[in-house]
């Protein structure tokens, strides 16, 4: 389901050799818009959903949204990437929210559960 | 011409999924420092494949009873159908080895208070495998492979039935890249898109197949010559409605039943379904309940969690969020609660997979995954014949690929073999073919909306091909079921498709060029999959493919429908190949 990028938070990863969301995306969807040099998928329809783009942006501005033609507005699903886990926000049409902290990567400092 | 890039390997490996970095790492190990491991890979290794959202569980681990034991479950997993018992065996010996490797890797496992794996059902472990690609393409790091991400293989360079290497094009760069191995693995995955999707426009990826893999690696063997297997048998997943993601964690995780409207469990009430086990019941019977429950206008169908475990209720959501993130999101705005509410089941359309519930692929020589081309082995989605390896058995798969690569490369000191320059201007032709034609018809017109009057987009090529696969050979709207007739005009039309209306395929950029090649691709598979079905003259995996004209199974093909492609008249032919069986017992029965 499409990410969605917020024109106000992305900085097309001014620095990097490759937009991060470019970089990783499996199906090769998310571009840089040629005039706003902000990131863009190329054909919502072509998305598989797997989220990578929304958790790999450092900004934090892809937001994943449903097409409507699923799911009603305004829910949102937003992960947060910690070093050994992502912590879940998923706020409902009804505003409520809850959060699930997913252990990702067991490491050495593995009590680091930022 | 293009700019061209020359890369020569000792093990040249395509596709670095699940089952391509764990044969670099295995490679590493085997045949020491100075051996030179290649992946050449479409998107970026650390995010590709089917691992690319993550997953909540490896579902082949030998937690009880024996690597035969497994053997027997998988074959009664398929309604009792021949596998290729040698290979599936091989990989139940190390898949246990296998997992450990990738625990010290960094793969968060679950575990139970006595320390061990916490199991799903009788052969499935549970992690957190949000980061299991990552921690997958940590092994090819290690590993020291030279990786090429961002570049899309095309074709195979083959000479004399031997495999010398690959050619394919940078998705990024545009340059021509010409690969040499001593010798090859292909392991570009499944084919997800040969049928329409239940999902449509902004939502038609939504899918429970990875949709990038696009059968690559059948189209490629077969028009390497290889002999290929089991296109008869395609996967037809039953799984959540409208988002298609993995129902395990509800089934087999939580035992929620399947119900009916009614609130029927109808796979414990119905003789046949009881017969091949109820609840756990063969893959593709329960997908045949579901069918007969919906057209007998029972439906809609459920899985019951109100009636599974409560306990792990209250970590769907979490589960769910390690492997199919969008489903809480869509549950959140549906105002669906999973712990109280059933959730509605769908059928969608059909994939072909090697690893999973299904078996489309190469056919290999014993179990040394090399398939009829000398030099060319296979793992993971593209290996035939022996379903049901998954993730842990892909990577379990990689290694053992790779250790007959290295004694293979050693004892036979294999060497680089030269390529006829004409050959290479051939294929370099054909890789931007699609591209060159854009550039050739844009002079002749285009449209108002930008469309070219003098071609046809790659995306238009593929919902033609889906609408034929989908109304002639056994979609979803035609509820799986074929005939020889529908058969008839589902060849017309692809064949078709295949010679006379590809010239007119035309790509604008190199990500069109993808998808032209998507489209080139899956239509050959698409031939495969109508010669299999229509040459099985019998019904053995109901649920899967219903033939109306053969409803019954037939002892004459309790075998293996294998086939090969002649370039010269197009034709794929089908023949039989016996079925050998290792593991005694009743083949319609799990021995544990
Ligand atoms: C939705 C889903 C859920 C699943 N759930 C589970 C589960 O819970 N547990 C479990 O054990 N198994 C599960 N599986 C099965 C498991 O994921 C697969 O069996 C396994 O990942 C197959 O590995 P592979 O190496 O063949 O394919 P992949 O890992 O998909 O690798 C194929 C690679 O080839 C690349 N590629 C494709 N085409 C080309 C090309 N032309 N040129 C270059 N590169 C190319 C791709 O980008 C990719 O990196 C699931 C599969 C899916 C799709
Ligand atoms: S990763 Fe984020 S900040 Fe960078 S280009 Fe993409 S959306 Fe913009
Ligand atoms: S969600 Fe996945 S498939 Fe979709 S654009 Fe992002 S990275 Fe690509």
């Amino acid at each position: 389901m499409p990410p969605k990028v917020d024109p106000t938070k992305c900085d097309g990863c001014q620095g990097e050799k490759e937009p991060l969301c470019e970089q990783v995306c499996p199906g090769n969807l998310m571009t840089m818009h040629k005039e706003s040099l902000k990131a863009i998928i190329r054909e919502p329809g072509d998305c598989w959903d797997c989220m990578t783009c929304t958790k790999a942006c450092p900004r934090q501005a892809i937001q994943t949204v449903l097409q409507y033609q699923l799911a009603y507005f305004p829910g949102k699903l937003i992960p947060m990437v910690g070093t050994n886990s992502v912590t879940w926000t998923s706020i409902d049409c009804n505003g409520k929210v809850e959060r699930f902290v997913m252990k990702t990567l067991v490491s050495g400092d593995d009590e680091d559960e930022d | 011409m293009a700019d061209r890039v020359y890369i020569d390997a000792d093990v040249l490996i395509l596709g670095g999924g699940t089952a391509g970095c764990l044969a670099a790492w295995e490679a590493r190990q085997v045949g020491g420092d100075d051996l030179k491991i290649v992946i050449v890979e479409k998107a970026f290794i650390r995010h590709s494949g089917s691992l690319s959202a993550g997953m909540n569980a490896l579902n082949m681990y030998i937690n009880q009873g024996t690597p035969e034991d497994y053997v027997s479950y998988v074959r009664y997993d398929i309604c009792g159908a021949p596998i290729r018992e040698d290979i599936v065996l091989s990989v139940a010996r190390e898949v246990n080895d296998t997992v450990s490797i990738l625990e010290a890797a960094g793969l968060p496992m679950k575990k139970k208070e006595d320390g061990r794996y916490l199991n799903r059902g009788k052969w499935n472990i549970e992690v957190n495998g949000s980061l299991l690609k990552p921690i997958t393409a940590s092994k090819a790091y290690e590993a020291k492979a030279e990786i090429y991400n961002r570049v899309y293989i095309t074709e195979l360079i083959i000479k004399d039935n031997v495999c010398v290497g690959a050619v394919g094009f940078g998705v990024r760069d545009g340059k021509f890249y010409i690969c040499r191995g001593k010798v090859t693995l292909l392991c570009t995955g499944g084919a997800a898109g040969l049928w329409r999707p239940n999902n449509r426009r902004d939502a038609h990826h939504r899918i429970w197949y990875f949709p990038f893999n696009c059968g690559s690696s059948y189209a490629m063997c077969k028009r390497a010559g290889a002999e290929m297997t089991s296109f008869d048998m395609r996967l037809v997943p039953v799984r959540t409605k409208d988002t298609f993601s993995p129902t395990g964690t509800l089934a087999i995780g939580m035992g929620a039943p399947m119900v009916n409207a009614l609130g029927d469990s109808f796979m414990e009430k119905d003789p046949y379904y009881l017969s091949w086990g109820g609840h756990t019941a063969p893959t593709p019977i329960r997908m045949l309940a579901f069918q007969r429950e919906t057209l007998a206008h029972r439906s809609p169908i459920y899985m019951d969690t109100t009636r599974g475990d409560s306990a792990k209720v209250i970590g769907l959501k979490g589960q769910y969020l390690d492997m199919s993130p969008s489903i809480v999101l869509y549950w959140g705005c549906n105002d669906h609660d999973p712990s109280r509410e059933p959730i509605e089941l769908d059928g969608g359309d059909p994939h072909l997979v090697g690893a999973h519930a299904g078996m489309s692929g190469a056919w290999t020589r014993d179990i040394s995954r090399e398939t009829t081309v000398d030099r060319l082995y296979v793992s993971g989605d593209a290996l035939g014949a022996a379903p049901s390896r998954f993730i842990s058995g892909s990577w379990t798969c990689g290694r053992i690929a790779a250790r007959h690569m290295v004694k293979a490369l050693k004892d036979n000191s294999y060497q680089l073999l030269e390529i006829n320059p004409d050959t290479l201007d051939d294929m370099e032709n054909r890789t931007y073919g699609p591209m060159r034609r854009f550039e050739e018809k844009s002079p002749e017109g285009v449209w108002t909306d930008g469309t070219l009057s003098g071609g046809v987009s790659p995306k238009d090529m593929e919902s033609r091909m889906q609408k034929i696969m989908d109304e002639y050979c056994g979609g979803r709207t035609h509820w799986y079921f074929v005939n020889e007739t529908y058969l008839s005009i589902a060849r017309k039309h692809i064949k078709r498709m295949r010679n006379d209306q590809l010239q007119y395929l035309c790509a604008r950029d190199l990500h069109d060029l993808q998808l032209a090649w998507d489209v080139i691709n899956r239509l050959d598979v698409c031939q495969l999959v109508i010669e299999h079905i229509s040459f099985r003259k019998e019904t053995r995996f109901p649920g899967y493919v219903n033939r109306t004209d053969y409803p019954e199974t037939n002892p004459d093909y309790d075998c293996f429908i294998n086939s090969r492609w002649d370039a010269e008249t197009d034709e794929v032919k089908c023949f039989k190949v016996p079925y050998q069986q290792l593991v005694p017992g009743d083949r319609r029965k799990q021995s544990i």
